[in-house]
């Protein structure tokens, strides 16, 4: 009984300790990976793969919201107005590998190979060193580099 | 002899029927060949609308960087006006730490942003929140300032009304000023040249015109200003054809359109609907009546009536305008009265009354050249949105204008003899996002910025060393000797580089060559990893023209211009993805059809990993190289980078810098290419310094890779060590490309861990 109320105390003081603690700094990289980690469910449908994501985006954020209205337009195959979105997206955080990703897939649809690759290759260099993600880039390239969409 | 007589009466009669004939015929051919002109003119296009040029809207959200102030200088600069309450579009106000603003409708290449009153909480220079008619939202923007258009040759500007949006009390008053008649004339009136005769007999000159409105629309439409019988008679012909062929709207339509209503800079302003912004900074349908009265007084004379040039003038003729508007019976007495006593209330600052940007426009029409006739772009109307940041554009203008005057006084230079030159990049968008090109910012003429080939200096340094950590011999701290080099050139003379301070630096590590600017080590460096290899860096950083495989190009002794520079550096800002640089997003027709979108393109170059020990050595020239004015400027946290550039005998003075967003390139000089006093530190660095001084960066983290690791080293051993020991640092490496050697130091400090790791 006494045992169990101390392990019961110890978890507490653990888990308050845990909220109290200061939130942790996310690098540029791991912001990258995590916003690639929401692409939607379009990229995934249409790549084939289901390593991670869905429709899920990070609330109250510009990019989030410019990023919905680009998956809205793919979706309504409006891919200039999915570009604008993204160019837009793009001027904000540059360094999100959701964007690139995502422009990357317009590019191969438009079958603009070349520019789909390069924008795969952006998104491989702001991802940094998230081994599932940059699986993910691979193959999307692996895929632009094999054959047409 | 009768018969004579007869016979002569018949010969004059029959020669004057056949002379009138003959009239007829001569009077129907013109006739026709003025109707037919008439026609062209009226059913066809009737004017040339020149494009409008506007600059990027501003992109509003929460966790933006901006100053209170920059989004106020960049609304009144749009023509909002500051109020105490917020009631309808185009109105601002200020409380404390929140702003208000009720935004205008207007359409971008990429959609329309309906008016809607906008609310923004800052802190500590950052916008907070930012609700959308009370509702929080994410993203808002704000309209774009227009920047100026691309004119024909006769700077005639305008901004199209139909009748039914201008206000019956201005066509009321045009009609009861300029022509009373015009519902009953026939495109002439006699009775009106009746009425200017008596006027004119009585004043005993000519103080009134009998020309119809019809009559002032075919003058400005098809003749000149010449005063002549042959010119009113044509006008006359024309006149009756015109009424013939339109009703009196139509006409009424045209005139408002056509009529000529002053200058502003080079452009004239034509038309009631651009004399309304410009002058009032709204639509013509709202129009006071005061207002009315002062642009229709000034159809008689618009220099002389100018509200903006002749107050007072304008004044009394609006006082005049006024009182024809009491007789006839459009306004009553007291209205009279209370109007008469107003001010002008002109707009001293209206979207349309712009400052235009010479050098930006220069770039814009180029770069519109490959898809655009020049004939379009001044005729239809075009729209076209740019990537221009009117903020960051009023700071380099302000700081290039600036530096040269203290340079000139500071060294006892003849005022005005020096010129500078800035072209401001997003470097990550590849978007242009300012560009000077003349130290008096609104000139028209030499764009030094896009047509100043200048020798570059030591801005050609980076490809150097790239090239050399491109390959696998040489890392940040592999040793370079700075001793005095001599190289042969083809034509038999020698070529004998030197340093800035005349001086030999020894062995030096490869970093701090660079960040230190030696010439000697560079000339060497170059040589040792090949000419021809430098010269297929430059090409892979963005560099067009071909350069000869001289040694003399290591050290920068070709020609660039500022854009082209700007061009080579975006590619190294962004680790090696070339971007071509472009001022332009979009183009859409007059009523705001996509013609074409100018989107993101990229294209890497070079390996991510020596682009990043570049990066790294740019921010050692911050940090303690010659560009270290910058450190004591800027937050170190902010992590700058770049290179400053003197050439042969200081004619030019450069700076290339750049931030986690924001690259520019600046060049001071003389346009007759003589030496100055000053370098690239203590002239192009000091523009950049003061561009930037107040504007919001985000700090560069060059992006590396797995293939990075980051070592202690010796730095004048070219051997890895350990923290703690003498004269160490942290340095980036590419793994397998780093010193072999271990110091000694490093060596004692391994064997005391091992030993303590063992016996502890």
């Amino acid at each position: 009984m006494k045992k169990s109320v101390l392990i019961i105390a110890a978890v507490t003081c653990v888990l308050v300790l845990n909220a109290c603690a200061p939130a942790t700094f996310k690098s540029e990289s791991a912001k990258s990976a995590t916003s690639l980690s929401l692409l939607p469910n379009w990229y995934h449908e249409n790549v084939g793969y289901q390593l991670m994501g869905g429709n899920d985006y990070p609330s109250n954020n510009a990019l989030a919201n410019l990023l919905m209205e680009a998956d809205s337009a793919f979706m309504q195959a409006d891919l200039q107005r999915c570009q604008i979105f993204l160019e837009r997206a793009q001027r904000i955080a540059s360094r999100d590998a959701g964007v690139y990703v995502r422009l990357s897939y317009v590019f191969w649809v438009l079958n603009k190979t070349a520019q789909a690759e390069q924008m795969a290759l952006r998104a491989l260099a702001v991802m940094a060193d998230d081994p599932q993600a940059k699986l993910e880039i691979e193959r999307l390239l692996a895929g632009i580099q094999g054959s047409r969409y | 002899m009768k018969k004579v007589v007869r016979s002569k009466t018949q010969v004059a009669i029959s020669w004057f029927v056949k002379l009138s004939l003959v009239g007829v015929v001569i009077l129907a051919v013109l006739m026709a060949y003025l109707d037919a002109k008439v026609r062209d003119k009226f059913e066809g296009k009737r004017w040339a609308l020149p494009a409008k040029v506007y600059a990027r809207p501003l992109e509003m959200y929460p966790g933006l960087a901006l100053k209170p102030k920059y989004l106020k200088q960049e609304l009144e600069q749009i023509g909002y006006q500051r109020v105490p309450n917020v009631l309808t579009p185009g109105q601002y106000m200020i409380d404390g730490n929140e702003m208000d603003i009720y935004r205008r409708y207007f359409s971008l290449f990429d959609g329309e942003e309906r008016a809607a009153r906008i609310h923004i909480r800052f802190s500590n220079n950052t916008i907070e929140a930012l609700w959308l008619d009370g509702q929080p939202v994410d993203i808002a923007r704000l309209e774009p300032l227009l920047i100026g258009g691309i004119y024909p040759k006769h700077n005639e500007d305008r901004q199209l009304i139909q009748l039914s949006e201008a206000p019956e009390l201005l066509i009321q008053t045009l009609v009861a000023v300029e022509d009373r008649d015009f519902y009953d004339h026939f495109g002439i009136s006699p009775k009106g040249i009746a009425r200017a005769m008596m006027v004119n007999v009585q004043k005993g000159g000519l103080v009134q015109g009998g020309s119809t409105l019809t009559q002032q629309l075919v003058k400005n439409f098809f003749l000149t200003r010449e005063r002549s019988l042959k010119r009113k008679v044509t006008e006359a012909l024309m006149s009756l054809l015109v009424e013939l062929h339109y009703d009196k709207n139509e006409i009424l339509e045209a005139y408002l359109n056509e009529v000529y209503l002053g200058q502003s800079g080079r452009r004239a302003v034509h038309g009631f609907g651009l004399a309304s912004q410009f002058y009032f900074g709204k639509h013509i349908s709202q129009l006071t009546a005061p207002e009315i009265a002062i642009l229709v007084g000034m159809v008689k004379g618009p220099s002389v009536y100018n509200p903006k040039r002749k107050p007072k003038n304008a004044l009394a003729r609006r006082n005049v305008v006024l009182g024809v508007m009491l007789e006839q019976g459009l306004i009553t007495n007291y209205q009279h009265l209370m109007w008469s006593k107003r001010d002008l209330q002109v707009v001293q600052y209206s979207q349309y009354q712009r400052v235009e940007y010479p050098a930006f426009l220069d770039l814009v029409r180029r770069q519109l050249r490959s898809d655009y006739q020049d004939q379009d772009l001044t005729s239809e109307g075009l729209r076209i949105y740019t990537s221009l940041n009117p903020v960051i554009q009023r700071s380099a203008e302000q700081a290039v204008a600036k530096r040269l005057s203290q340079v000139e006084n500071g060294y006892g230079l003849a005022k005005k003899s020096l010129q500078g030159a800035m072209v401001v990049v997003s470097h990550e968008s590849g978007e242009v996002e300012a560009v000077v090109g003349d130290r008096n910012p609104r000139y028209f003429g030499f764009n030094r910025a896009l047509d100043a080939k200048r020798s570059i200096g030591s801005l050609a340094k980076p490809a150097v060393y790239l090239t050399a950590l491109r390959g696998d011999r040489f890392h940040l701290v592999s040793p370079l000797d700075d001793g005095p080099i001599k190289v042969a050139g083809s034509n038999g003379k020698l070529w004998e580089p030197k340093n800035y301070d005349k001086k030999s630096h020894g062995v030096q590590p490869l970093y701090l060559a660079m960040a230190k600017s030696l010439n000697q080590a560079t000339a060497r460096l170059g040589l040792t990893v090949g000419l021809s290899n430098v010269v297929d860096t430059f090409k892979d950083l963005g560099v067009k023209r071909n350069l000869p495989a001289y040694p003399s190009i290591v050290l920068g002794a070709f020609e660039m211009t500022p854009f082209n520079v700007a061009q080579m550096y975006q590619t190294i800002a962004t680790s090696g993805f070339q971007t071509p640089l472009k001022a332009i997003r979009g183009v859409t027709t007059a009523k705001g059809e996509l013609l074409s979108s100018y989107g993101y393109a990229v294209k890497k170059t070079i390996k991510t990993e020596p682009i990043y020990l570049l990066q790294k050595i740019m921010q050692k020239v911050v940090e303690l190289g010659t560009a270290r004015y910058l450190n004591s400027q800027f937050d170190e946290s902010l992590n700058l980078a770049g290179k400053t550039g003197t050439s042969d005998s200081q004619r030019d003075s450069w700076f290339a810098g750049f931030s986690g967003d924001k690259l520019a390139v600046v060049w001071v000089g003389q346009d007759n290419n003589k030496p100055m006093p000053i370098t690239g530190a203590s002239g192009a660095l000091r523009v950049w310094a003061q561009t930037f001084k107040d504007l919001p960066l985000k700090p560069l983290y060059p992006l590396a890779t797995q293939n990075i690791e980051e070592r202690w080293v010796a730095l004048h051993h070219n051997a890895l060590s350990a923290q703690g020991c003498e004269g160490v640092e942290k340095l980036p490496f590419i793994k397998g490309h780093m010193p072999t050697q271990t110091s000694s130091c490093a060596q004692k400090t391994e064997l005391k861990s091992w030993w303590n790791r063992v016996f502890d």
